[in-house]
């Protein structure tokens, strides 16, 4: 569902994300684990058709983010880092907003609303309008817009940002229940959250992907070290002369 | 969130209409206009200025006709127009909306005709503040429609080639406050290259290079606007505003997709 072949971006002479490759496929939650500023935002940018990559290919239920920007977007359910959402609006209409500008309409776009009102706990702030929203709010306005459309590729960057912690069990029920036939990415420099809610973990820094293993292949390398799970991502980090700004397991 | 969680369906993919896409932003941007007021305080604003230099000038000449009206109008809109403008798109990307509209499934172009949209249909709400006129003028003495009919043309075209012209500017900006600026001070200058006062100075200042005229017959508007203020309805006019509406149009999409992110 996903397949990200050989990607770079380069932003003049910085290489923001170098040569990655990667697949995902129906059913997987992956987790995307870095810390700041190491191309995670940049590469679900490339993903989602925001930014073109500079070299390598990117494929999005089967749909080239090049050659198909809108075939993808049509799959794709994308939640932006910082989660901008148009402030003046009421909550309603801009998820009415949102699913129409996705083709939906009628009694399937009601009831996709009221879906993602359910399942985001919207209905205190149904009616409010979004600046009137704290962060936590906000962060679930965004992730339910984003799902509107049923897409079966989701791509989350810092989906748990602004939540209680809470919130964050009940996100990751939430992420967990949609997994059935979709390929889910989400980011975060939290290894604790990863490590909750994926069962594969994704560690870039420095533009470079420097693991791509399942959280049972990293316990168990750790094991055999002597190790934590936490200590060994650190390992991977640091063992690239990355500044290890991932947050551990608490 | 909520944690009972339940299964939901994938559903076939799904997409929306050119014009309907058109439309929804269009709608969202005009409700974004009166949910700040901005609409409001632009379009009052605006209406009582208009009509005061209409009642000066009616007063003035003592006819029932609304050229001198007409003549004003581009001063008072080549401030008024980039006001209308400036937020389009310098407002998204302040902040960071546009990463949100534009991986939505439309076309950039889309999006950027659906805000016109919007900027045109608050402008149509600023001419139809001046139908007390119409009703005035109608009422005093026997004004000739078609004249009147005709500056109104005149006057969407010119309106609609200078909306275009702002949201390409805004579209080039990250802050709205610079894009009126630049917007307000380009459309200024199209406006006054066409005024015959300020022909004669700069022609006088340089007969030999006679740039006035320069400024006059390459660069203003005034001329193609003038023709249907004279009750001209002039196709080659009509196409020079329709051409470069469509261009600004265009090259608005076309940098909104270079400067992706």
């Amino acid at each position: 569902m996903i397949r990200v072949d050989n990607v770079s971006k380069r932003y003049g002479s910085a290489l923001a994300v170098d040569s990655v490759s990667f697949e995902i496929g129906p059913g997987e939650i992956v987790g995307f684990l870095g810390p700041n500023g190491a191309g995670k935002s940049t590469l679900l940018k490339m993903m989602s058709t925001w930014l073109p990559p500079t070299s390598g290919s990117i494929s999005i239920a089967g749909h080239d983010v090049v050659k198909a920007p809108l075939s993808v977007r049509r799959s794709l359910g994308y939640l932006p880092e910082h989660n901008a959402l148009y402030e003046g609006m009421r909550v309603d209409r801009y998820l009415d907003f949102m699913g129409k500008a996705r083709g939906l309409g009628g009694g399937l776009l009601k009831e996709r609303i009221e879906w993602a009102v359910d399942k985001c706990s919207l209905g205190d702030v149904i009616r409010k309008r979004v600046s009137q929203c704290s962060k936590g709010f906000r962060q679930r306005i965004g992730v339910g817009s984003a799902l509107l459309h049923n897409p079966p590729v989701i791509l989350l960057d810092e989906p748990t940002h602004g939540l209680d912690p809470l919130q964050v069990v009940a996100f990751r029920e939430f992420l967990q229940s949609l997994s059935e036939g979709r390929a889910i990415l989400f980011s975060s420099h939290i290894l604790a959250e990863v490590v909750a809610i994926s069962e594969r973990l994704l560690i870039i820094n420095r533009g470079k992907l420097l693991c791509d293993s399942s959280l049972d292949e990293l316990r168990a390398s750790a094991k055999k070290k002597g190790a934590e799970l936490e200590q060994a991502v650190l390992e991977i980090v640091r063992a690239e002369g990355g500044a290890s700004r991932v947050e551990p397991v608490q | 969130m909520s944690s009972k969680v339940q299964a939901v369906p994938l559903e076939q993919e799904s997409s929306i209409g050119f014009l309907a896409a058109i439309l929804l932003i269009a709608r969202r941007e005009l409700a974004a206009y009166f949910d700040s007021s901005i609409a409001y305080v632009y379009t009052i604003a605006f209406v009582v200025l208009a009509n005061s230099i209409f009642m000066n000038e009616f007063f003035l000449t003592g006819t029932v006709d609304m050229t001198g009206f007409f003549d004003l109008l581009p001063f008072l809109l080549a401030f008024f127009l980039p006001a209308i403008t400036m937020r389009l798109w310098a407002e998204e990307k302040k902040q960071r909306t546009i990463e949100v509209l534009l991986t939505l499934p439309i076309r950039t172009i889309q999006a950027v005709l659906g805000k016109y949209l919007a900027a045109l249909a608050l402008f149509f709400l600023f001419l139809i503040g001046s139908l007390p006129i119409l009703f005035m003028l109608f009422t005093l003495g026997d004004p000739d429609p078609g004249l009147i009919a005709s500056g109104y043309i005149g006057l969407v075209l010119f309106g609609a080639l200078f909306l275009a012209f702002g949201s390409l500017l805004s579209a080039l900006s990250s802050d709205q406050i610079v894009a009126f600026v630049i917007s307000t001070v380009l459309g200024f200058a199209l406006v006054l290259f066409g005024n015959d006062q300020f022909v004669a100075v700069v022609d006088g200042l340089a007969p030999t290079w006679a740039l006035g005229t320069f400024l006059l017959e390459s660069i203003s508007v005034m001329p193609h606007y003038d023709a249907f203020v004279r009750g001209a309805i002039d196709l080659s006019s009509g196409l020079f505003f329709l051409l470069f509406t469509s261009l600004f149009l265009w090259l608005g999409a076309l940098v909104l997709e270079r400067n992706r992110g």
